[in-house]
């Protein structure tokens, strides 16, 4: 009895410390924790739960169980393997449009006078700020043919560039809406470079392109890595100018990447017979994907290294 | 005590102003939502509204205690957001009681337990007895009636009048093409033969020989039976795939692109690219529907005179066959109102679409969308020119089949063309293309043949 007291006593004991330990940290990270489980794990749980039922328009009342044979009737999809391919061209391609500009703009920018570089920013905003639906409308009017279209007119070939050549309509379209993401970012981290740096660098006799290279690029990596990261996971998810664009077209699964035709099972059907189920499967192997790539990054970045202190002072 | 007695009154006088009438009226709100996408159908939202009001007079002439108020919306956008908004709309307590969209959903939306079927409640109502007989038919599914026909239309090949004069066509002949068409004397190698012809001769530029729609829609239905398909086995009520016809349908389609009569991107999902060449005059045939007749007359040649315009310059038939002497065809995919299962008023919701199917609603519809009336009333009465000459194409109408999986043999069809037409696979290819997807898709509920 008595040894039970003290027992409970001293588990109460620990306990306390525990919490008053854990408490604080606790607190703060609480709000954080409750928005990813609300709006991440239970989202995820979610579709891999409707991945194995058979829900669909005609099953939306009762839907019932079907295991994996959502997944199995993917894999019987012979333009699966096509898919992926598009997707990976699709995030590659646009990826090194996206961060390559952005790069590019970011140095341009911040190494002309700022009244300057501040407008060509602004500028490269245009696209962000737009609805995606007037931005493809422009898009549109940009590539019909002659005499409506810009492009045709300007290169007298007379075609609709939209479907002669999807992919470069595609890229493009995303490449310069993103490329204004990784600017402004890539602006703020050059500008927090010390100038101290470019002036030693200027003492030693350094090129324009030598400070780029053994400078500034070496003290991006970080904003370097999130921007990719960013980009590739956006990329991987986003489908809304292909669909406006190409719609997944011209022909047999042309420009159709992984999140499209996972919105075409899942949402979208002319005759109102959307598969919800095979298209959750779909979203569920999207979310593999991405943490496979997420985690993929950190380790080529390594990412502990990048967030340890600073090597270079900010004052 | 007097004071009392005097504000007593007050108040009660007060009282007897605020409450309402002795009769008092309950007012039920009928959701209803309806689609176009074409604007000019917009008398699809709004008949219903006219019919409220003369339903509430006479339920006030009853003495019923009931007013009805239609409240939903008229949608423009596509029949993809709309459906997925209905399918919600179905789930939820908020959903519509009155749901317009195509007759043939019927067999899904009735599988799903959406919509409740019509047989019990139609004889109570004398004004659906004058709709055309076979409407009731495409509205048939496992012998029950699941809606009520708002409108049909049919699917005409139009052609271009003035390009068939410049090809060196007399009047004569151009007078007697659409009976050529419907004879089965004119078919769908003819239609290439003349659009080569007119690409060789300049009349028209590359590609502008025969325009189909360039989106998803049922006419691919349409143009795969009239090279000989059937897509609906009575008997064991499956779907059925005819290999030998897809395959005719998608080798014309290709021989058409490398004629440079068909372009190569024709299914580009841009309606503008359609209609803007057709309008300009540059598209020698081109399949389309009774509708776009109103489209074009209001929205694309309005400022060229219009409907005399059109006329002057198109001329419309039945769809060809491919051999002579086979059977023209055009398609019908009337609209229909559905009555959810969920409605708290199914009486009143179905009072309501009798009296919207009523002749001079239904001539409003018609006439201001080039759609077809769906009352023999309406048809005998109707005297509008376009509707007239286009009626008789009744005579040769198809539906599509009532069944569930019917999206899914459209969707593969419609991709195997695209594929084709596109030069991505070559025809023999593409049929088997689709007939794999849909053995994959569809499973037992598909014969192929």
């Amino acid at each position: 009895m008595a040894h039970e007291a003290v027992w409970g006593e001293r588990a109460s004991g620990h306990a306390r410390r525990l919490t008053s330990r854990y408490l604080a940290p606790a607190l703060f990270l609480a709000p954080a924790t409750a928005l990813i489980v609300l709006f991440f794990l239970l989202p995820v749980l979610t579709t891999l739960g409707l991945s194995l039922t058979d829900i669909s328009t005609l099953t939306f009342r009762q839907p019932r169980w079907v295991g994996v044979a959502n997944y199995r009737q993917l894999l019987g999809d012979p333009f699966l393997g096509r898919i992926m391919a598009n997707t990976a061209r699709y995030v590659l391609l646009t990826l090194l449009f996206n961060v390559g500009m952005g790069l590019v703009l970011a140095l341009l920018t911040t190494s002309v006078r700022e009244r300057y570089g501040g407008q060509v920013r602004a500028l490269w905003l245009l696209p962000r700020i737009l609805p995606p639906v007037v931005y493809v409308f422009i898009w549109q009017g940009l590539t019909r043919e002659a005499p409506f279209g810009l492009v045709s007119d300007v290169l007298g070939v007379s075609k609709n560039w939209i479907t002669a050549s999807p992919w470069t309509v595609i890229i493009l379209a995303n490449g310069l809406v993103g490329a204004s993401f990784g600017m402004l970012i890539f602006t703020s981290a050059i500008r927090a470079i010390p100038l101290d740096l470019f002036y030693a660098a200027a003492v030693d006799g350094a090129t324009s392109g030598q400070t780029v290279r053994r400078v500034v690029l070496p003290l991006l990596r970080w904003p370097i890595l999130f921007v990719t990261a960013y980009q590739t996971l956006s990329l991987l998810t986003s489908f809304e100018y292909i669909l406006l664009l190409t719609n997944g077209g011209p022909g047999f699964y042309t420009t159709t990447v992984w999140a499209l035709h996972a919105y075409q099972l899942a949402l979208q059907n002319y005759f109102g017979n959307v598969q919800f189920g095979l298209g959750a499967a779909m979203a569920a192997v999207l979310v593999v994907i991405g943490l496979v790539v997420s985690l993929l990054y950190l380790r080529v970045f390594n990412f502990r290294a990048l967030v340890t202190e600073p090597k270079v002072e900010v004052n | 005590m007097r004071r009392t007695l005097v504000v007593l009154t007050g108040v009660l006088a007060l009282l007897a102003l605020l409450l309402p009438p002795a009769q008092a009226q309950r007012v039920v709100v009928i959701r209803a939502w309806t689609i176009g996408p074409d604007n000019p159908s917009v008398t699809r939202y709004n008949n219903l509204v006219t019919a409220a009001e003369r339903l509430n007079s006479d339920l006030r002439r009853e003495g019923a205690g009931v007013q009805v108020k239609v409240e939903g919306f008229f949608d423009t956008t596509n029949w993809d957001s709309y459906l997925r908004r209905v399918l919600l709309g179905f789930q939820s307590n908020e959903g519509p009681d009155i749901v317009q969209a195509n007759a043939s959903l019927n067999a899904t939306w009735a599988e799903g337990g959406f919509i409740i079927p019509l047989d019990a409640y139609l004889p109570r109502h004398r004004q659906f007895a004058d709709v055309v007989p076979s409407l009731w038919d495409a509205l048939k599914y496992k012998g029950k009636i699941w809606g009520v026909p708002q409108d049909t239309e049919a699917r005409p090949l139009y052609f271009n009048k003035v390009l068939l004069r410049q090809l060196g066509w007399t009047e004569a002949q151009i007078a007697a093409l659409p009976d050529r068409l419907a004879k089965g004397d004119f078919t769908w190698d003819d239609v290439l033969a003349a659009a080569r012809e007119a690409v060789q001769k300049r009349v028209i530029e590359a590609g502008k020989g025969y325009y189909h729609r360039p989106v998803n829609g049922p006419d691919f239905i349409q143009w795969y039976r009239s090279f000989g398909g059937r897509i609906f086995d009575e008997a064991t009520g499956r779907l059925v795939i005819t290999r030998a016809a897809l395959l005719r349908y998608y080798t014309w389609i290709r021989t058409g692109v490398e004629a440079g009569v068909i372009e190569r991107d024709r299914l580009n999902n841009d309606w503008n690219r359609f209609f803007q060449p057709v309008t300009d005059g540059k598209v020698l045939f081109f399949s389309g529907g009774t509708w776009q007749w109103a489209e074009m007359a209001q929205l694309w040649v309005h400022n060229k005179g219009g409907e005399e315009w059109l006329f002057a310059t198109f001329g419309y038939g039945p769809h060809p066959t491919h051999v002579k002497g086979g059977k023209a065809i055009t398609m019908s995919n009337p609209q229909a109102y559905f009555v959810s299962a969920k409605s708290a008023n199914k009486d009143l919701a179905v009072r309501l679409l009798a009296y919207t199917t009523t002749p001079d609603l239904d001539a409003k519809h018609a006439v201001g969308s080039a759609h077809l009336p769906v009352l023999k009333t309406t048809a005998r009465m109707i005297n509008n020119r376009f509707l007239k000459e286009v009626s008789y194409l009744l005579n040769y109408t198809t539906f599509a089949p009532a069944h569930p999986d019917l999206s899914k043999w459209q969707d593969a069809i419609f991709r195997g063309l695209s594929a084709v037409e596109s030069g991505q696979v070559p025809p023999a290819q593409g049929v088997e293309f689709v007939v794999n997807e849909m053995q994959r898709t569809i499973g037992n509920q598909l014969l192929v043949e």
